[in-house]
């Protein structure tokens, strides 16, 4: 009797399913066909026409559409994983500096990690590039005997050029993750029994040892989750490169669509190159949890 | 394999070495950093009160509300969000009466139509299209209205994800999923330019509706996650004893899974709410006129141009203020709930 | 006869005005064991804490092995107190990601300076003394809680203490493995350890105490000679207590 009425439930959601697919999907074929656009793939080789400020490889208005796609995710790359290192370092200091509530260093991160979570992510970028780079102008802020050069073009360290799109935005994500980030430190680390804490005083170990061989290999485990989800968060994030003109892979997708009308397709190339982020992102992550697993037998 | 491990100990190694750096703070260190702190400070102070030119703001102010609305009208916008906060008032402050308490949640609920209507108009009042809606406003209407549809839609799915009908199930993880791996900008630019195509020809929705529909898709993915971890935190002795009792399916969710896991869920809902009201920003680059695309398109006055850091500054302050209110909303929610059912 | 501990006047209180600990004195000669008893919430673990500077205390004087401290949280005299007082949880405290033998070494090493081989074969011979020597390179989730507790004791005794301190240590473990902890601590009474043991367990205070204080409010009721305080306790509330335990 149940296995039935199991079976039919399922049978109705599923019909139900199938005829909003049916009823959306027929409305989205008579209004492409209605532009005239059709869906297909073999746009992707025609040239693409437009060019491109940030190229980490080399690249001409005459390559294709699906190079011009390439470089946008080499480009998206690029700012997640500088983004990502620098983000984790500051965020390590900061929430180290958040343990110790009651000293002026602690609440200076608390008021860091409350302003940098609560003010949106847009505005923080458009802070950056545009109160930051751009108005520098003539001026350059930071000339350190010609190695370290900060000025409207962007940051130039030991030679390597970095655009002050990329800059900006590196800044941009890297100081709003760090925050998110040096909550999960600080969680983690109040997570250890405090009765550890007693255990290795009483031994008479000094604060800093106790920390350093007692409590931190004991917190490493419980940052991997939190780091992992404010990780894929940075990735995400990445895409607000648009709003201060980085060439990454939506905003490429962006222009695309612009000039071809083909949403449909590039949405599918989108949702792609995300998934697999997510899955580098993920995995990388887990196997950084195995290592840490393995290191403690 | 000794190369991983090598590799895993310099990860160690600089975290150790950051640790060294901060902990022992002497005295000369305290004195550097105290006085940088100082005169960090006394720049900034110097500058909001000497350099800068405050009449960007105040001569903007009503634009920041209200946006393009019409002045003889902005009465109704200004009405509703003074309701808004009457209403958050009583949240916070109200007598503990238990019928004020059931009631209140439908209140809160009933000013979304409220704000829709006063803003729209009909009925009496002049209608106003959606484009001259803007600012702060605008803000608050698009966060109340996505948080209004995607709650029991996230709890919907929630439930669908531990359905023991295999389709539900796997439909409603393959969503939460999905949903879960778009950047959120993705899901609003292809809500505004997929969403016309799905509807039979003839049916336009407005723009503000397809930004609704599109952050309610969003948010409805990860509430249905939070709430999935305030499902799983209730033991499962409850519902041996509910079951026990003979209740049936839906009492059990209706009665003891929902309400307890809400009341877990409620520190990561409003954690999602805050990202919602600051996520709004996104739309300036779709074209709405929220508040970050008020102020862009003030910076583009030519009476206001290159006054970048007052409207940053100022917007900051707006968005800081109302997140740290809803932090404080919730927390006193948080408490009216423990006190009233007594754990 | 040297004291190892002399207290006086301990007072500690916690907001609120409500005393922890409220004018305590006491004073353990060498080689003694003192066993503190009490209802729950007499300030016995916030005493034994303060003896090791886990807790401070407000107004008083402490004299550990020589070694004074006030109500002034003087760090450098309370790591001198740590390395030649030794500690015994409740929970144990073991730390879950080193082996028994790790957990053991850890202190001596680091905090002492001890050669590491002549460490590890002292770790070893006391391992061996609580018959746990097989043990020691297994973690602390693989041991039962009776041998975790062994674990921690010999942990403590591993940096050769003076003086040793226990915070209801049989109080988180299975009635069958209570026994085999009491054992040692038995052991190291005998061998002339001087210890503070905070317990219910009367069956070992009878037997091993020298002396017994008894708690109550973070006032010292009495401190009697184990044969007054158990058969004919000269306090109204000593005899309560000891009643309702007995009950139990």
């Amino acid at each position: 009797m149940r296995l039935n009425r199991k079976f039919f439930l399922q049978i109705f959601f599923i019909l139900i399913l199938l005829i909003l697919g049916w009823a959306i999907l027929n409305n989205l074929i008579i209004n492409l066909s209605r532009t005239g656009i059709g869906f297909n793939f073999y746009w992707l080789s025609k040239p693409a026409g437009f060019s491109l400020a940030e190229q980490p490889l080399r690249y001409s208005p005459s390559d294709t559409y699906a190079w011009a796609l390439f470089i946008g995710w080499i480009n998206s790359l690029k700012v997640i994983f500088s983004s990502l290192v620098f983000a984790t370092f500051i965020g390590i200091l900061i929430g180290f500096a958040r343990l110790n509530k009651n000293s002026l260093i602690g609440l200076i991160s608390a008021g860091y990690i409350t302003v940098i979570r609560q003010t949106p992510l847009l505005l923080q970028l458009m802070f950056w590039y545009f109160v930051g780079f751009l108005n520098l102008r003539n001026n350059t802020f930071l000339n350190f005997k010609h190695l370290i050069n900060f000025s409207i073009q962007g940051i130039d360290l030991f030679g390597i050029k970095f655009s002050s799109e990329f800059s900006a935005l590196l800044f941009g994500l890297s100081i709003f993750s760090s925050a998110f980030i040096a909550e999960v430190i600080r969680g983690g680390i109040l997570s250890v029994p405090f009765g550890q804490w007693e255990a290795f005083r009483s031994l008479g170990l000094s604060e800093r040892k106790g920390f350093i061989k007692i409590i931190i290999p004991q917190a490493l485990p419980a940052f991997i989750p939190g780091l992992t989800s404010q990780y894929l968060n940075l990735a995400k994030n990445s895409t607000l490169a648009i709003a201060v003109g980085y060439s990454d892979i939506y905003a490429i997708n962006d222009t695309i669509i612009n000039q071809t009308g083909r949403a449909i397709e590039c949405f599918i190339i989108l949702l792609s190159s995300f998934l697999i982020l997510n899955l580098l992102i993920t995995n990388i992550m887990g196997i950084i949890n195995k290592l840490i697993i393995r290191s403690r037998k | 394999m000794s190369t991983k491990i090598n590799k895993f100990k310099i990860f160690f190694l600089s975290k150790i070495k950051t640790c060294i750096l901060l902990k022992p703070f002497s005295f000369f260190l305290n004195i550097l950093f105290l006085s940088s702190i100082i005169s960090l400070l006394l720049v900034s102070l110097n500058w909001i009160f000497f350099k800068a030119n405050w009449s960007v703001i105040n001569s903007n102010l009503s634009l920041f509300a209200f946006g393009s609305y019409p002045p003889n009208e902005q009465w109704r916008p200004s009405l509703w969000l003074v309701v808004l906060t009457f209403i958050a008032l009583i949240t916070i402050y109200g007598p503990k009466k238990k019928w004020l308490r059931k009631n209140l949640v439908f209140v809160w609920i009933g000013t979304v139509p409220l704000g829709i209507f006063l803003l729209k108009g009909g009925f009496g009042l002049i209608p106003v299209m959606s484009q001259n809606w803007g600012g702060l406003t605008l803000t608050i209407l698009i966060t109340s209205c996505s948080i209004l549809f995607s709650l029991p839609f996230g709890i919907l799915l929630a439930l669908g994800r531990r359905s023991s009908l295999f389709v539900i199930r796997k439909s409603c993880s393959f969503y939460i999923d999905i949903l879960r791996s778009i950047p959120l900008i993705a899901v609003l630019f292809f809500g505004q330019l997929l969403i016309p195509l799905f509807l039979p020809y003839g049916l336009e929705i407005d723009r503000v509706w397809r930004a609704i529909i599109a952050f309610t898709l969003f948010v409805s993915a990860y509430i249905a996650e939070d709430i999935r971890g305030g499902l799983q935190s209730i033991p499962k002795t409850q519902l041996e004893a509910a079951n026990s009792l003979g209740l049936n399916k839906y009492q059990i969710t209706r009665f003891i899974l929902i309400p307890q896991s809400l009341r877990v869920a409620l520190p990561a809902l409003t954690n999602q709410v805050i990202g919602l009201l600051q996520n709004t920003s996104l739309m300036s680059i779709l074209g709405l006129m929220e508040l970050i695309g008020i102020g862009r398109s003030i910076l583009a006055n030519p009476e206001f141009i290159g006054q970048y850091i007052e409207v940053y500054i100022w917007l900051a302050i707006v968005y800081w203020i109302l997140c740290t209110l809803m932090a404080f909303l919730s927390k006193q929610l948080e408490k009216k709930m423990s006190t009233n059912k007594g754990y | 006869m040297e004291s190892v501990l002399i207290a006086k006047n301990i007072t500690k209180s916690f907001s609120k005005g409500i005393n922890a600990l409220n004018n305590v004195s006491l004073n353990l000669e060498k080689g003694k064991v003192l066993v503190v008893m009490g209802p729950s919430g007499s300030g016995k673990s916030t005493l034994i804490r303060t003896i090791n500077g886990l807790e401070t205390f407000d107004d008083g004087e402490l004299n550990v092995l020589g070694i004074k401290i006030d109500s002034n949280f003087d760090e450098k005299k309370i790591q001198k107190i740590r390395r030649r007082v030794g500690m015994v949880f409740q929970q144990f405290n073991l730390f879950p990601h080193l082996t028994i033998l790790e957990n053991i070494t850890l202190a001596p090493i680091n905090v002492q300076k001890r050669n590491k081989n002549e460490v590890k074969e002292f770790g070893m011979y006391l391992l061996a003394q609580m018959g746990i020597d097989s043990h020691a390179k297994k973690y602390p989730n693989q041991l039962s809680g009776g041998e975790q507790q062994r674990v921690a004791i010999v942990r403590a005794l591993a940096l050769k203490p003076e003086l040793l301190l226990f915070d209801e240590p049989t109080s988180a473990l299975d009635p069958e493995r209570i026994n085999e902890v009491l054992d040692a601590m038995r052991i190291l009474a005998n061998q002339g350890m001087s210890m503070i043991v905070v317990t219910h367990e009367i069956d070992f205070a009878k037997e091993v105490s020298d002396k017994v204080l008894f708690l109550d409010n973070g006032k010292v009721i009495e401190i009697s000679s184990p044969e007054i305080f158990f058969s004919n306790a000269s306090h109204e509330r000593s005899r309560k207590f000891l009643n309702q335990l007995d009950k139990n």
